[in-house]
């Protein structure tokens, strides 16, 4: 196993010790396992670049990109861009999901006082 | 003998405590024939209570979900208790309730779906700083762009719904507001739109919904939820 550069070795370590942490919060119910999909294609692909060198020149060449590092940061930020596209789309559905709950909540609490008359102050509780 | 349609009104209302009871009471002067609502959309001060006092029927949201979210729930109260037509009517004392009628006969009447009580359609008193207007003109121009007709006033809240527009938006509501996406997202499922004239006073109290970062927000919402509701395919 041979290395281009220090930054590769740390690239992969780092990779390496995310994708354990991440099975970790897995494990431990902290992180779902629809959202560990993507973070563990991540962490992988970025410990298969740093460790399997001859991957990474080949994907290098493969991108025409001039520099192998260029290639595992690409690889990353695209991962960070698919993440965050794919939070924002969540996000947008539980706002979604939210109010549908929060309009059911509000017309339950009306029938609710309608038939036990009671109206409250109208003061917060 | 037919029974006579069953009308609701809808008042939005967010920290409205001031204008609300001066609303409700005109409303009831003006038109003691419809039944009233007020949904309370995650207000901090006494707006439900205003409304309480007043012994009209309320929905609080424990949120604020914004007038597209509080007309939404309007929809699902008015299918629910089975009405036939809704208006919606701003709590601000800014809609007059004299023009209840003129908005409400239309749908009545079998004209249209949609009625807009709109500032615009004949001369009417009332005189819009420059970027509204300026606004104003924007979303007239994508509504006519996308449905191919003139709405002069798109950002009016007064406006009358048929059953039917009830019926699509209690589920599937466009927008966060009910403004240009919502015309045209109802004008794409085929739903008649009119526009008559009303005269709007300047509201007596309370803060438009409008906010300066709302103002900035605004125009690239309601220009990205326009096109959306046009692209849409209508369900």
């Amino acid at each position: 196993m041979y290395f281009l550069s220090r930054t590769q070795l740390i690239v992969a370590l780092g990779a390496v010790g995310l994708a354990l942490y991440v099975l970790d919060l897995v494990r431990r119910r902290r992180l779902s396992e629809e959202y560990s999909v993507l973070w563990v294609l991540c962490t992988v692909t970025l410990a298969v670049l740093g460790f399997a060198t001859p991957v990474l020149v080949w994907l290098t060449d493969l991108l025409g990109m001039v520099w192998e590092s260029s290639t595992v940061f690409a690889a990353g930020l695209a991962f960070a861009m698919a993440m965050l596209l794919y939070l924002s789309v969540r996000m947008s559905r539980l706002g979604a999901e939210n109010q549908a709950l929060t309009r059911e909540l509000a017309l339950l609490r009306h029938d609710l006082e309608r038939r036990c008359g009671t109206g409250g102050t109208g003061d917060r509780a | 003998m037919t029974t006579s349609p069953r009308v609701l009104v809808v008042i939005p209302a967010h920290n409205e405590e001031e204008s609300l009871p001066r609303t409700l009471e005109e409303i009831r002067a003006r038109a003691p024939g419809v039944d009233l609502l007020v949904v309370d959309d995650g207000s901090r001060d006494g707006t439900a209570a205003a409304a309480r006092r007043a012994g009209v029927p309320l929905v609080r949201h424990p949120v604020n979900l914004g007038v597209g979210g509080a007309l939404q729930t309007g929809f699902r109260y008015g299918m629910e208790h089975g009405y036939d037509v809704l208006v919606q009517l701003d709590a601000d004392g800014q809609h007059d309730p004299a023009f209840l009628s003129t908005v409400l006969a239309p749908v009545l009447e079998g004209r249209c779906d949609v009625c807009i009580g709109s500032r615009y359609v004949s001369r009417t008193g009332y005189r819009a700083p420059l970027h509204r207007r300026l606004g104003m003109l924007l979303f007239s121009a994508v509504v006519r762009l996308a449905i191919g007709r003139r709405i002069a006033d798109t950002t009016s809240g007064f406006r009358a719904y048929g059953r039917e527009v009830m019926r699509v938006c209690q589920h599937d509501f466009p927008a966060d507001f009910p403004d240009a996406p919502l015309l045209i997202a109802l004008a794409r499922r085929g739903f008649r739109l009119l526009e008559v004239p009303v005269e709007m006073r300047e509201r007596r109290a309370g803060r438009s919904f409008y906010t300066l970062g709302k103002q900035l927000y605004y125009p690239y919402k309601n220009l990205v939820a326009s096109l959306m509701a046009w692209l849409q395919r209508p369900a």
